[in-house]
């Protein structure tokens, strides 16, 4: 289909793209204890260029501390008929000083610079939001998932911002009773929105302490929506099922009522869907076992901390963020997830230490599919104050980036040996790359409508 | 006024006001410093005080425990006395810990979730 909107007319489409030459990572040095700003690094992922495989720029913030984490796109393929609009700018939240940087990554994809920042203090004082988190465009709107008011109590809200990156208020109509946030995905022919809980940011940022849990201070619950009334009309109470339910991902196929969320600390995937008499259900379709570890008195919880959709919607990956192990799990039935593919990467159980000739301090975090399914770039910090609590050697180490080679028709994962990028060797000293994007959209960003 | 001496950066001492957060005088006066939410909510910006006494009662960051390791919120806190501080992550050595390996006792988590601690 011919039209001249950002993205693809289907996730089919999407599949067919391009592959990626460019990829973009953000950086931190919040909480590493080098004065210098986080910034969005531009990672040459061409095999056939010269650098392939290394940083070929790095976008500064014009602030220090502000911890960048996730990222979004202005514009996706919820945007596909509409001409006026262009993947061009890159949504950079600072989940800390809660300025929100806009990136022009149009200009020159290599080296993006900056076009805008909304003044932290601006949407507090203008929405009483604070902890920025996921950014989801909805058609030429943006919505940005917000943790805590302005004085990082839970439980937030949504920004919403128009295509100029003005603020709006909020999205919202009601939180409802919902104590937390954290993450959502939208599948608009159902009419539905899905969100998530991790903590307040008074809560999480300064770091995790473990009786928290049991003190309610975390979130078990996941919450669907009414999008067009935007108020959530019914909750799940997910139990230590779903402790710290996380990431939550729709099928991509817009027809599918089917989504997952993994739950970080119980180590679980939960599975949703629409019956057959209109209900939400869910059940919990993968639970990782907790290891036994050498020096903890206690078994060593997965921690699954991002899970990500294939956009052919066949395979779903996770994390185990301190066992070190990344999987692949065969979804084409989603009531029986198979496994069919691991890969071990740092960790805790020492199974990995090193990748590639790189010792890796943390474990796999965060990942991008390609929109193929073919390559998974895995990143290894999760958030400066719980690497620091976790993995203290991420310090002098920095982060690592890795790709593993998928196979999308039979199943199956491989380290790639040609490919990591080491952040213990930065310019400035060792940082900590984080969530990754590609230039043409990814496998975590587009909703059809 | 009030003198602030920074034990890890050569002993330096800083004249500020009493009523003002210490990492904005500090700032103000050329110490660069990690900071990152600014309302004492987030733990970028804690110190370690060796001596004197401040009022931090703003902070929402720190448990029990790493408030009675000496830790203070720089964005939020005021010297009520002259005092000395080590900062930056040289002073970081107690302020994270292995959740799994060395849990809080009751007494020793965050203010509003704390139990008194037994005799």
């Amino acid at each position: 289909m011919e039209c001249c909107g950002p993205g693809y007319s289907s996730p089919l489409e999407a599949i067919k793209a391009p592959r990626e030459k460019l990829l973009y990572t953000i950086s931190i040095y919040t909480g590493t204890g080098i004065q210098k700003p986080d910034y969005l690094a531009t990672i040459d992922v061409d095999p056939k260029s010269e650098t392939f495989s290394q940083v070929i720029h790095r976008l500064e913030m014009p602030g220090i501390g502000d911890e960048l984490h996730h990222m979004g796109w202005n514009a996706c393929s919820s945007c596909f008929d509409d001409g006026s609009m262009s993947r061009k700018y890159l949504l950079l939240p600072g989940v800390r000083s809660n300025n929100i940087h806009i990136v022009d990554t149009a200009t020159d994809p290599r080296a993006p610079s900056l076009y805008k920042v909304i003044d932290g203090a601006d949407i507090k004082s203008k929405t009483n939001l604070s902890g920025p988190h996921t950014v989801h465009c909805l058609g030429s709107e943006i919505i940005i998932s917000m943790l805590g008011d302005a004085k990082g109590e839970a439980p937030g809200g949504y920004l919403h911002l128009n295509k100029d990156f003005e603020i709006q208020g909020r999205w919202e109509n009601s939180m409802g009773n919902i104590k937390f946030g954290y993450d959502f995905w939208y599948q608009p022919r159902h009419n539905i929105m899905v969100s998530s809980e991790w903590a307040a940011p008074n809560t999480f940022m300064p770091g995790f302490d473990l009786e928290e849990v049991g003190h309610l201070k975390y979130g078990r619950e996941i919450h669907f929506w009414d999008f067009e009334k935007r108020e959530p009309i019914e909750t799940m109470y997910l139990g230590e099922d779903g402790l710290l339910p996380l990431e939550v991902k729709f099928h991509h196929n817009p027809d599918s009522s089917h989504g997952f969320c993994g739950a970080a600390l119980s180590t679980n995937v939960i599975h949703w869907w629409k019956d057959k008499d209109e209900k939400w259900q869910w059940e919990k379709i993968i639970d990782v076992e907790n290891e036994p570890h050498p020096e903890w008195p206690l078994p060593v919880p997965g921690v699954m901390s991002a899970i990500l959709i294939s956009m052919d919607d066949k395979y779903l990956y996770l994390n185990n963020w301190l066992h070190g192990d990344m999987r692949q799990y065969d979804i084409s039935d989603p009531h029986n997830p198979k496994l069919t593919g691991q890969v071990w990467m740092g960790g805790l159980l020492g199974k990995a230490p090193l990748v590639n000739g790189v010792k890796v301090a943390g474990g796999p975090q965060m990942f991008q599919l390609s929109l193929d399914g073919k390559r998974l770039y895995v990143t290894t910090s999760l958030f400066s104050t719980w690497d620091n609590q976790f993995y203290p050697e991420i310090r002098e180490q920095g982060g690592v980036m890795v790709m593993i080679d998928c196979d999308p028709i039979n199943g199956g994962m491989s380290l790639n040996k040609d490919f990591i990028v080491d952040f213990g060797n930065e310019p400035n000293g060792p940082s900590r790359c984080h969530e990754a994007r590609y230039p043409g959209g990814d496998c975590t960003s587009d909703i059809w409508l | 006024m009030r003198v602030i001496t920074i034990a890890n950066q050569n002993g330096k001492t800083f004249e500020v006001n009493s009523k003002r957060p210490i990492l904005e005088s500090l700032h103000d006066q050329g110490v660069d410093l990690p900071f990152g939410c600014k309302y004492g909510g987030c733990i970028t910006c804690a110190a370690k005080l060796i001596s004197g006494k401040v009022d931090q009662n703003r902070q929402v960051a720190l448990n029990n425990r790493q408030i009675s390791n000496g830790y203070i919120i720089l964005c939020v806190a005021r010297p009520l006395t002259d005092i000395t501080i080590e900062v930056g992550v040289e002073s970081h050595d107690q302020l994270y810990r292995n959740p799994f390996l060395d849990p809080l006792k009751p007494h020793e988590l965050k203010a509003d979730i704390a139990t008194l601690e037994k005799e």
